[in-house]
């Protein structure tokens, strides 16, 4: 009877310490997002003090990430072209569906642009319209870009998507066109106004969002807390968004 | 110069044959214009390719051209770098050749862009970390180089730069294929290349394809020209498209062993070469029987080999069987996805994990073929107003055919 | 006869060419911009200088905000569509750069200079009570308002209700 009583105990105390763990960790992760970005004067340059980075809790995105998606095609309006196939489809970001071959243990994940600190896309492009912005934001600059459709062949993520066709009414702060090749871009005319990225918005409580150089920012201190888990780090790309528990 | 007493002289044949073929040729790029302006119009929609094969039917007939452009410049580097005297009538109608291939090509990859109006962004902003970027330079200077070349075998003004030239050419031309190889060779996120032996693959490709090429064209224009070609060369072509094929398929062989022996490359290689889709009887049936086997059957067979028809034959099949590998290497190497988790199947609305399919439309095949019409339209075009072909090339020794 | 004419034929098509030259109004032509929506007593340089040099203050912006960053409201292109184009005409109907009565499309049909600016660009505000456009109308914080140009910093009620109301000018 005693041992039950110490298991009793034992459970209890684990319990105890998970719940203090999960209380101290549960503010990090909610509500506190205003103070991750802040506005940059307009006629500031991006800085390369700033690295921006975000790390998405998958076990706390209840609908794995779908809400992400559908503010991220609210905001850049894409995936509703007309003419295009299903396959032709721009997507910037889509929800995956991982299935373990052999536990068969399944979760799912929100996969856009990773933003590589040695992006591929950014290396092939023979005009350099693929580029890293100094903060660290990847995107194409589609005045330059000549749709050789190069960059779609090299990313790993399968990040980018192609323009099969005329547009009509974009996003006045979001220009997507034929012919050229587009991708998320992280908000990156959100970030340049202090606002947080529209799929960061979507899941507060699940993603931070934040410089990855500032040692003391929320995402710096969960990474190190917690840490956090790059898609095919593989590769060696060292890409800013991270996951947790995948 | 050695072949001082080759006569060259324009092609003088102005019947149906002659203009019929040009006009042929003219209507392929009518074709290929009528595609371009159709595409520029209502952009990629109306074509097979999607996001997930993003290279289709139009970079096949492309990298083709461009791989045979510099394949058949060997026929007159091997008068020049190899001084082979048997080869040299024919350096000037191997330079024009490759240059219609490579100007053929490279119509259809820009006219392919998403945006083919901005063509001068190509040619004035320039990464220098991409392949890409490298190989406009490349195509350019191939260009400029073998038409020094041509000019340097007219002209006897400036014959002193004919060996330079020719040397420099050689060079270019194994740098310039090594770079259309090196554009999948240097792609590290897919399992299908990401392989520095794309580079060698593709010169050894480009000489097989390159020398058969020449076969077919330069016997169609002989003969067609009335005019004679040597038996003797033609043999020794034989054996040199033999050891050529030979090559191509130790490297394809090393290459895909390496791949199925590598467990993170063995699952792509299984869809290739043992798949349920079609690229494996792509690969089995086109590449390797028909365009590999069967040719070199004809060619070194003793009942065959004596026979020029066995030649032709064995040329043409090599040519197909060259495309068929380079469809199976850019469209099969597109469709089998990237692969996200290790050991994990993914799935999403975006087609993650799953077989892509590609079905090309007609305007990818009419701007393909708009490509080999201009090829055909230059060589047409040049044979008759420039002196490329030679009067004859008959030797006495070898008792030559007519 | 036919030996003469053959001689002088390049001359006679030199003349035609000359008279159809002489034929061409002298001088810059009349302006004939579609009217702006909500505009300022002068532009953001003036209009002289605008009307030259617009595509390169454009320019230099454009590969400022998107290369660096600089996100600076005076040579906006966004801003330039939120005081100049109109999203509707009197009668509801969209207003977009094929049509010639488009601000831009105005003159650049007229001068027969083609831009692709809004092969990618919005070619005209996003209206706020469109589902398909969510967003502002002539954002308050735009560099006309901002700068204190001509117009008073803040709308008037008539102001406002002729751009909801998408009346023209």
């Amino acid at each position: 009877m005693t041992k039950n009583l110490v298991n009793e105990y034992r459970r209890r105390f684990l319990a105890g310490l998970g719940l203090m763990v999960g209380a101290t960790l549960l503010p990090e992760l909610s509500n506190t997002q205003a103070a991750d970005v802040t506005a940059r004067p307009e006629n500031e340059p991006a800085s390369s003090h700033k690295r921006w980075g975000m790390l998405i809790d998958v076990k706390r995105l209840t609908d794995g990430g779908a809400a992400m998606v559908a503010a991220c095609q609210h905001e850049h309006g894409w995936g509703h072209d007309p003419q295009a196939s299903a396959e032709q489809q721009a997507q910037w970001m889509r929800v995956v569906k991982v299935t373990d071959k052999q536990t068969l243990h399944s979760f799912s994940l929100p996969v856009m642009c990773q933003h590589c600190e040695k992006p591929p896309c950014v290396d092939v492009c023979p005009t350099g319209a693929s580029m890293k912005r100094a903060d660290g934001i990847v995107y194409v600059n589609k005045h330059t870009c000549i749709g050789c459709r190069y960059c779609m062949m090299a990313c790993p993520y399968k990040a980018r998507s192609f323009v099969h066709e005329p547009l009509k009414d974009q996003k006045p702060h979001s220009p997507r066109g034929i012919g050229t090749v587009e991708s998320c871009n992280l908000c990156v005319h959100r970030i340049d106004k202090g606002q947080l990225p529209a799929c960061v918005e979507a899941a507060p409580h699940a993603v931070i969002f934040g410089d990855l150089q500032d040692p003391d920012s929320r995402i710096s201190q969960a990474l190190k807390a917690s840490g956090g888990t790059q898609i095919r780090a593989d590769l060696g790309l060292n890409p800013q968004v991270y996951y947790l528990n995948i | 110069m050695s072949n001082k007493a080759i006569v060259y002289s324009e092609v003088q044949q102005s019947g149906w044959g002659y203009y019929g073929v040009l006009m042929a040729g003219m209507a392929l790029v009518g074709l290929g214009l009528i595609a371009f302006f159709y595409l520029e119009h209502t952009g990629h929609y109306v074509t097979g390719m999607n996001n997930q094969i993003v290279w289709g039917l139009p970079h096949v007939f492309a990298i083709f051209l461009i791989v045979a452009a510099s394949g058949i410049l060997n026929i007159g580097s091997i008068g020049t770098v190899f001084n082979n005297k048997a080869y040299q009538p024919l350096g000037r109608l191997s330079g024009l050749l490759a240059i219609s291939c490579l100007i053929g090509g490279l119509m259809v990859l820009v006219l392919d862009l998403g945006r083919p109006d901005r063509l001068i962004i190509a040619m004035t902003h320039y990464n220098f970390k991409s392949i890409f970027a490298w190989n406009i330079i490349l195509y350019n200077g191939f260009l400029a180089l073998v038409g020094l070349y041509v000019w340097a075998m007219m002209d006897h003004k400036i014959q002193y730069l004919y060996k330079p030239v020719g040397f420099a050419a050689f060079f270019w031309r194994l740098v310039l294929t090594a770079g259309t190889g090196s554009i999948f060779g240097f792609l590290v996120a897919r399992e299908a290349y990401d392989s520095a032996i794309f580079a060698p693959l593709f010169i050894l490709i480009s000489f097989a394809l390159g020398l058969a090429l020449f076969i077919l064209i330069s016997y169609v224009l002989f003969t067609g020209a009335q005019r004679v070609l040597s038996k003797d060369l033609l043999k020794r072509k034989r054996y040199l498209l033999a050891l050529f094929m030979g090559a191509v398929l130790f490297f394809e062989a090393i290459f895909h062993i390496t791949a199925l022996y590598a467990a993170e490359h063995s699952h792509f290689e299984q869809f290739i070469l043992s798949g349920a889709s079609g690229y494996s009887l792509w690969f089995w049936l086109g590449h390797i029987v028909l365009g590999s086997i069967v040719p070199l059957c004809l060619l070194l067979l003793p009942w065959w080999r004596e026979q020029v028809s066995s030649l032709l034959g064995a040329a043409a099949l090599v040519v197909m069987g060259s495309f068929i590998q380079l469809y199976v290497i850019i469209i099969g190497g597109q469709a089998y996805p990237l692969t996200l988790f290790p050991n994990a199947t993914v799935e999403s609305s975006f087609f993650d994990g799953v077989i892509h399919t590609y079905t090309p439309t007609v305007w990818e095949l009419m701007l393909g073929v708009g490509g080999v019409g201009v090829t055909l339209v230059m060589i047409m075009i040049g044979v008759k107003v420039l002196r490329f072909l030679p009067v004859s090339l008959a030797t006495a020794a070898s008792g030559d055919i007519e | 006869m036919s030996a003469i004419f053959k001689t002088l034929k390049p001359l006679l098509v030199l003349l035609a060419g000359v008279w159809i030259l002489v034929g061409c109004e002298a001088g810059p032509p009349p302006t004939n911009l579609a009217p702006a929506k909500a505009k300022a007593a002068q532009c953001v340089e003036p209009t002289a200088d605008i009307r030259k040099n617009h595509m390169a203050y454009l320019m230099q912006h454009r590969d400022a905000t998107v290369l660096a960053g600089i996100r600076s409201k005076q040579y906006s292109l966004v801003e330039c569509i939120n005081c100049h184009v109109d999203p509707k005409r009197a009668d509801g109907s969209a207003v977009h750069y094929e049509d010639r009565d488009h601000f831009c499309a105005s003159c650049h049909t007229y001068v027969g200079v083609k831009i692709d600016c809004f092969q990618c660009h919005a070619d005209r505000p996003e209206l706020a009570n469109q589902t398909n456009y969510q967003h502002k109308l002539g954002s308050a914080e735009s560099y006309h308002f901002s700068h204190q140009l001509g117009t008073p910093a803040v709308l008037s009620l008539q102001d406002l209700q002729t751009i909801t109301s998408g009346g023209v000018q």
